[in-house]
């Protein structure tokens, strides 16, 4: 079934996997990385990437330093399609 | 009113729960300039520091900072720090001498009486040039010094990236207001 064009889902995930992973499988469907910047949050000092495609957006947190086990948060605004994908490149 | 703290993950996650029990919401966001001395060198992760290091040095995190060489941090009404100026002492890391702005974000939404919210602080990005300056601390000529700026961060990525028909509010302040009335 077509999806409606800039009708976009919301999902938040918090992964056991490494950064490299999340962003070789944004990288495999055209996210390009536009934007990053040092945030405080829980006591906690982390880095914000934000990916864009066309109208979808995708922020990756993840902690900076030393922190194990490293889980970084992938925020995505975007289609079904691309969260289901993002799911599956990250748990594969 | 309780207020309930959430991560960026659980604050997310409710969110789309409230759109896909189409309940009927408002999420508020306040973004507020701070330059209160809450960052400073010493106490920022070996990653952040980099950006820094060519007028700062430090042995490690939560090590006294020093001038490398020195310069002027435009920010702070071209303050001038000397070589070997102590930016950030061990024995004070609560009260840095160079500070670094940031913004404080806040979102929050209102429901069924509670009020979810996540907040974090974006540090504002770091640039250092060599630039000719003239003043009388320099006799008077003009001279190559270290210029360090700080750029605040782009709007498109301190906010939280929510689907369209999501409306959000803009707001200076959040006055919480206490409601005794449960007690009686």
């Amino acid at each position: 079934m077509m999806e409606k064009k800039g009708i976009h889902k919301l999902k938040s995930i918090s992964v056991l996997v490494p950064l490299e992973r999340v962003q070789v499988s944004l990288s495999k469907i055209e996210f390009l990385l536009e934007d990053t910047v040092t945030i405080v949050a829980d006591g906690k000092f982390w880095i914000k990437m934000l990916y864009v495609r066309g109208d979808e957006t995708i922020s990756i947190s993840e902690e900076i330093g030393d922190a194990y086990p490293k889980d970084p948060i992938i925020t995505i605004c975007g289609s079904k399609t691309t969260i289901s994908r993002i799911i599956e490149g990250v748990s594969e | 009113m309780p207020l309930y703290e959430c991560n960026e993950y659980q604050f997310v996650e409710n969110i789309r729960r409230l759109l896909e029990s189409h309940e009927k919401f408002l999420v508020n966001r306040k973004i507020v300039l701070h330059d209160d001395a809450k960052y400073g060198p010493a106490t920022i992760p070996e990653q952040e520091f980099e950006r820094y290091s060519t007028l700062c040095m430090r042995k490690s995190v939560n090590s006294t900072v020093y001038a490398k060489v020195p310069f002027v941090d435009t920010f702070h009404s071209n303050r001038m720090y000397n070589e070997n100026e102590n930016l950030h002492a061990a024995s004070a890391l609560l009260f840095p001498r160079m500070s670094i702005p940031y913004y404080k974000v806040e979102y929050s939404v209102n429901v069924w009486g509670g009020t979810y919210f996540f907040s974090f602080d974006a540090l504002f990005n770091p640039t250092i040039a060599i630039e000719k300056r003239t003043s009388k601390r320099f006799g008077g000529q003009g001279v190559l010094v270290h210029v360090l700026r700080y750029g605040p961060p782009e709007e498109r990525v301190i906010k939280l990236n929510l689907p369209k028909e999501i409306m959000i509010f803009d707001v200076k302040h959040m006055v919480r207001v206490i409601d005794h009335s449960s007690n009686f």
